[in-house]
């Protein structure tokens, strides 16, 4: 009985190499990335209110081809400061217009203006910050600008620029990012310094890896996670920035929609019609906190240490 | 007396090398002072220090990450220290590679080994097509024990001594002539130190390497290396012949280092005292130390007067081991 048993068994031939093998499954970042974003229901749902919120908001005003100085019912008294109902969903303002309409017009320029000028704030920022930190007399001079530039006050720069440049989406553009940039790159430089002299970094130095090389494979990839964070921040405060300078006027100028202009021109009627405050409000609210949060996750979910 | 020491061709020169650092307010600190040896083609050179004796500093000088305040350091007869030319510099890339201390921070977390190995590669252009490259990472990589399948894994997925195993793989696919190994060991577990040292010593064979080897640890060193240098407070104090050094310690410092080797005999371990280095016990004259030659290759940093003490020492020594 116990001979059967025995015989069971067999040797195996040793190798070595066996022990090297790693059995995990590969790993690839994005995927990663990816698995790990779409793991929470929350962040899956405000996403999609997200994307829902974006889609609408580029496509509704093409069909609507709302404008603000396009006025039909201005002379009759019953289409103006209707409440919301089934046929009118967010009501119609002081000149009749339907106030869903110019909400989503609005929601659509200001997306368009902050997407746009942070994109240029990113492209142009972020490698000037990277060779800006890797670079030690590229800093003393980069310091310099960074120091003049950040004392010139936003509003200040905003009002000459729309004077010289007069109102409209381009100016608006060239506005918050002709100054903006400098602070991204500022951001980047001291996240760059933070890693630019890691043992890694030395290692390939010693391998004669240039500068550049350094940046794009060494030091960018680390940074994702911040730079995400950074632009989810970014985006946000760019459609405030517009807001308010719309609603200051020197933002798109009265002929185009703009959530900011939207808001100025309802804060009067706020004590007896307060819906049309309130609702352009809303959406800006709701655009800003989801852009937040998904930027937020995307880039808890860039970390590889949330990967485990 | 024939001194088959002058008659080896010295790859390495380290002269009158002093390396300081700015601590603000003007003043700077002294990381390296006079440092003056040679290291022969084809040897383990082992330079052996406490932390912060400036050991991993005068490696990374011959790397150039570490500027020379004072003095040179010449290569095959080039000088490599100070202001060189961008064609010098990269010869220096090429031919003096380092192997570092933690392997899990001197690798690329981002990275592919196939990339953190072929990093060299890329720089240097030096394969003729991808077909190429690929071919020399495999081979990279078998010659270090590792497996072709490992190319597109991250480092993370690795154990240290694999990890360590990889940086090596990335220094030697450079075909490199001198290797400057900072404490290789020394982050690794016990059980594959062995491993990876012997590694080390099959590729120096193979390749007609030269090691350079940072170390604190000297049981580890007297394994490795063919000569020593003692190094305290940025000051090299011994150099002797491996053998040499362990039978005839004089330097006070070195004399304390070697008594903290432990001794893998129980016997002997308990004898074992610990000799406390006393820099009391030196020439407080204010004489000038330099290294002086006591014995063909076995240098001791004294002065007069010290000197004449360690001759009579070694003399002492060398009646009662004959």
């Amino acid at each position: 009985m116990e001979a059967e048993n025995i015989n069971l068994f067999e040797f195996a031939a040793f190798d070595e190499l066996e022990s090297e093998h790693i059995a995990a499954p590969r790993y690839s970042y994005w995927k990663s990335v990816w698995r790990t974003f779409f793991k929470n229901k929350f962040t899956v749902a405000v996403a999609i209110l997200l994307v829902f919120i974006l889609c609408f908001a580029l496509i509704q005003p093409k069909l609507s081809g709302y404008s603000p100085i396009v006025t039909p019912n201005i002379n009759n008294a019953s289409m103006k400061f209707l409440k919301p109902s089934a046929e009118h969903i967010f009501g119609t303002d002081h000149v009749g217009n339907e106030v869903f309409d110019a909400v989503w017009a609005g929601a659509r320029n200001s997306i368009i203006v902050s997407f746009v000028c942070t994109a240029i704030n990113m492209i142009v920022g972020i490698p000037i910050g990277a060779l800006w930190g890797f670079s030690k007399r590229m800093d003393r001079w980069m310091l310099e600008v960074y120091n003049v530039i950040s004392n010139i006050p936003f509003l200040l720069l905003a009002m000459i620029l729309s004077y010289v440049l007069g109102a409209g989406m381009r100016s608006l553009i060239i506005t918050m990012t002709c100054t903006e940039w400098v602070f991204v790159a500022y951001f980047i430089r001291t996240q760059v310094m933070i890693i630019r002299d890691r043992e890694y970094n030395m290692a390939s130095k010693c391998l004669g890896t240039g500068t550049w090389t350094m940046i794009m494979k060494n030091v960018l990839p680390y940074l994702i996670s911040v730079i995400m964070t950074y632009a989810s921040r970014q985006i946000p405060t760019l459609i405030s920035y517009e807001v308010f300078l719309s609603w200051m006027g020197l933002g798109l100028g009265t002929t185009n929609a703009s959530l900011g202009q939207s808001i100025a021109m309802y804060t009067s009627y706020m004590n007896g019609y307060p819906h049309l405050f309130w609702i352009p409000v809303s959406v800006l609210a709701i655009i800003s906190i989801s852009l937040y949060i998904v930027g937020q996750k995307l880039a808890d979910a860039a970390d590889p240490r949330t990967h485990m | 007396m024939s001194n088959e020491y002058t008659d080896r061709e010295v790859i390495l020169s380290i002269r009158h090398v002093d390396i300081s650092f700015d601590v603000g307010n003007k003043k700077k600190f002294v990381a390296v002072k006079d440092a003056n040896f040679d290291i022969y083609k084809g040897e383990t050179f082992a330079l052996v220090g406490e932390s912060g004796s400036g050991k991993t500093t005068l490696g990374r000088a011959i790397l150039r990450i570490n500027p020379c305040s004072a003095g040179e350091i010449l290569f095959e007869g080039k000088r490599i220290s100070g202001k060189i030319s961008r064609e010098e510099d990269r010869n220096v890339v090429r031919n003096i590679q380092m192997i570092f201390q933690d392997p899990a921070a001197s690798l690329n977390e981002r990275a592919t080994i196939e990339y953190c190995i072929s990093e060299g590669l890329y720089n240097f252009h030096l394969y003729e097509n991808e077909e190429d490259r690929v071919a020399k990472v495999d081979r990279a990589l078998q010659s270090v024990g590792l497996l072709p399948e490992h190319k597109s894994r991250y480092p993370h997925e690795f154990s240290g001594g694999q990890r360590q195993r990889v940086g090596i793989a990335r220094a030697m696919i450079m075909d490199p002539k001198f290797i400057v190994a900072d404490e290789p060991i020394s982050a690794l577990d016990v059980s594959i130190r062995a491993q990876v040292l012997n590694l080390m010593n099959r590729l120096k064979a193979e390749k007609n390497l030269t090691y350079l080897f940072i170390a604190h640890d000297l049981s580890v060193v007297r394994f490795i290396a063919d000569r020593i240098a003692v190094i305290h407070m940025g000051e090299i104090v011994e150099i002797a012949d491996s053998e040499t050094l362990f039978q005839y310690p004089l330097h006070p410092y070195t004399i304390s280092l070697l008594s903290t080797v432990p001794m893998p005999d129980p016997l002997v371990e308990k004898e074992r005292k610990h000799i406390v280095y006393d820099p009391s016990q030196l020439d407080q004259s204010g004489a000038a130390r330099s290294l002086r030659e006591i014995r063909p290759g076995h240098f001791v940093f004294a002065t007069d007067l010290e000197f004449e003490g360690y001759e009579a020492k070694l003399e002492k020594l060398e009646r009662e081991k004959a």
